[in-house]
């Protein structure tokens, strides 16, 4: 598969497609990180495996910004996750960037591993723990989509009995919190927000946070102010959750990212899990969908 | 002279240093995360611990702190209507209940207490951060092995190192160690009955510096070298990497309304961490940024651990922790931005 990458890549950079392929390469000690290859004698760096957690359409806005005021944005090269796939539909659908200027290499994932911990500068190989993470056992999709090319073979990735038994895990944690008298979810979710640091990494690795100016930062008016306490950071974990609503594919990057492990993927089930319900709406599964809570129905009755 | 306790004598101290001072220590919040946090019986505390995932920074510099209460109270006014009402204003400064003691300290920690005091204990020192350390004693424990991701060994100092502390314990496998460094070591060991210690001190022999810190006319020379946005194409401008740093001590003063009725007004004068990785962090009235994008502020990142705090205050704003490695979500290592910035030079 990485061959198959790394000969697409180098066609699309060489043939002038893209100007630019973002994808995923070996770090230090261990870890994968997000690649970006201006020049097809640099498509080696690209690799695949169960490590390449980062959910890649979080960058297009920042490197669709054009080199100079006036010049064309870059094209940009996409390695495609299904889960990255459903969050580049809900980007399409809200009309942040051209389907006609990305070229999608989607890959066939067998699901991410949870991170190993990182090790001495003496490894250079990708040590995934074995483990899928949480949002992967819950996980459906094997392929992106969209795409422009498919690597990897969907016709081998049948997701197993035993994968379907574990997808129940997540249920299990949204069952206990239904279990929960409103004052007692308050509390677990106080005792989640007490560990933020307000370092908003959850935000920034976000694709579905592209706001310029973040309602949480916003000076004039200032809709929050500068604490790092428990009000303030209960207010900016739920507006984001209620802006994500509907929007949010489930990727888990903000959970994963957390310095601190505040169970944000928790938070954005539950919304999902509300918005399925409430709507029979999930966020990401095309790109022309009307997303629910930007659409006016007059007939609408949700017998709320 | 080096004196030796027991683990049982260590909690019996601890408890009784906790009936006398806010305690600080180790805690396991949860199965993968420990952080240190005032607790109140040695049970509470996370004695096996390697490295604690945040520093204990935030007992010097609050991540809030309201710096100034300002409170102002109508007073009733003359019967007959002549004379327009008066308001008594109220100032209050934060106040420290108790002193502090930092139980489980590690080196680095200590180490990047004293590169903080190079900044904020000189003339004009700041007050807030002032009075904490003055009130606030350090016990120091030793690390038993270098993690994965720590580097002290390359910034000059060791996984056993005093250098900061008050009381010095390195374990033992049987109890403790025990150096009682300074008179505020000195107060607060002074209920202890410690045995002495039998035999050589414990010393050890530490893994070799991997990396070496590359002096400042390199820094100054490659300032405007591509690497820096091959660096930043992928860095999410959170502020992860300050935030778990021991030694980053930037912060937002903001005042707010905290309260207001005909009859009465409280403002409260917010100090609140704040890192140069945001984007609005250096934005100046009238909308302009000297650091617009990602490039110039993870740059200037490492160019004030490396370059800039060293130059004006002295020592390095680094001391190879290893945090910002660890937590960034998408793997900027400060030792191969060392090691890049060395083979460039």
């Amino acid at each position: 598969m990485i061959e198959q990458i790394r000969a697409k890549a180098r066609e699309i950079l060489e043939n002038k497609t893209v100007d630019l392929v973002i994808g995923y390469q070996l770090g230090t000690r261990g870890a994968v990180r997000p690649a970006f290859v201006y020049t097809p004698d640099e498509v080696d760096r690209l690799v695949w495996n169960e490590a390449c957690t980062h959910n890649l359409a979080a960058y297009l806005h920042a490197k669709r910004v054009p080199a100079k005021r006036g010049a064309p944005a870059p094209r940009i090269g996409l390695v495609l996750k299904a889960c990255d796939g459903r969050a580049l539909n809900v980007l399409l659908r809200e009309n942040q960037v051209p389907r006609e200027e990305l070229y999608l290499i989607g890959v066939v994932c067998q699901g991410m591993q949870q991170p190993a911990g990182l090790q001495g500068r003496s490894l250079s190989q990708a040590s995934p723990s074995g483990q899928l993470q949480l949002r992967c056992q819950a996980c459906t999709e094997r392929v992106p989509p969209a795409y422009d090319v498919l690597v990897g073979d969907p016709a081998g990735q049948k997701i197993d009995a035993a994968a379907q038994a574990r997808q129940g895990a997540l249920e299990q944690e949204l069952q206990r919190l239904d279990g929960l008298s409103a004052a007692e979810r308050r509390a677990f979710w106080d005792g989640e927000f007490e560990r933020c640091l307000r370092c908003y990494a959850c935000r920034q690795a976000c694709p579905g946070c592209y706001c310029t100016e973040c309602t949480a930062e916003q000076l004039d008016p200032e809709w929050v102010g500068i604490g790092i306490a428990i009000p303030e950071k209960r207010f900016f974990h739920t507006m984001r959750a209620y802006h994500l609503a509907g929007r949010c594919i489930g990727c888990d990057e903000c959970a994963r990212v957390c310095p601190v492990g505040v169970r944000l993927d928790l938070l954005n089930a539950w919304m999902r899990r509300e918005v399925q319900r409430t709507f029979g709406y999930q966020a990401g599964m095309d790109a022309t969908s009307p997303a629910p809570l930007t659409t006016f129905r007059p007939d609408e009755d949700l017998k709320l | 002279m080096t004196d030796f306790i027991t683990h049982a004598q260590l909690r019996d101290w601890l408890a009784a240093l906790g009936g006398t001072h806010t305690l600080i220590a180790p805690r396991q919040v949860t199965p993968e995360l420990v952080v240190y946090q005032a607790v109140h019986s040695p049970d509470d505390i996370a004695f096996g611990f390697s490295r604690a995932a945040l520093s204990p920074k935030e007992f010097f510099l609050p991540a809030t702190e309201a710096i100034l209460t300002v409170e102002r109270v109508r007073q009733l006014a003359a019967g007959d209507g002549s004379a327009q009402p008066d308001w008594e204003v109220r100032l209050a400064e934060p106040g420290m209940e108790r002193d502090q003691v930092v139980f489980g300290i590690r080196p680095c920690d200590a180490h990047a207490l004293t590169a903080l005091d190079a900044l904020l204990l000189k003339d004009p020192a700041d007050a807030y951060y002032a009075r904490r350390r003055e009130r606030t004693a350090l016990i120091g424990l030793a690390c038993q092995q270098m993690g994965a991701t720590c580097f002290c060994t390359s910034l000059g100092f060791t996984p056993d190192d005093r250098q900061g502390m008050d009381v010095m314990l390195v374990a033992t496998g049987d109890g403790y160690a025990l150096d009682t460094l300074t008179d505020k070591g000195q107060a607060i060991t002074a209920g202890l009955n410690p045995a002495d210690y039998k035999g050589e001190p414990p010393a050890r022999e530490w893994p070799p510096a991997e990396f070496k810190v590359p002096p400042r006319q390199v820094w100054t020379r490659l300032f405007k070298d591509p690497y820096w946005g091959e660096l930043a194409d992928r860095c999410l401008s959170c502020k992860i990497c300050a935030y778990v740093c021991p030694t980053c001590r930037c912060f937002d003063v903001r005042d707010y309304t905290v309260a207001q009725t005909p009859a009465y007004q409280k403002i409260e004068r917010l100090r609140c961490w704040d890192a140069c990785m945001a984007d609005g962090y250096r934005r100046i009235a009238g909308g302009h940024n000297p650091r617009p994008d990602k490039l110039e502020r993870l740059r200037n990142r490492f160019y004030c651990k490396f370059d800039y705090y060293p130059a004006d205050f002295g020592p390095l704003a680094c001391v190879g922790c290893g945090r910002c490695i660890d937590h960034c979500p998408v793997n900027v290592d400060v030792t191969e931005v060392l090691d890049a910035v060395n083979a460039r030079s």
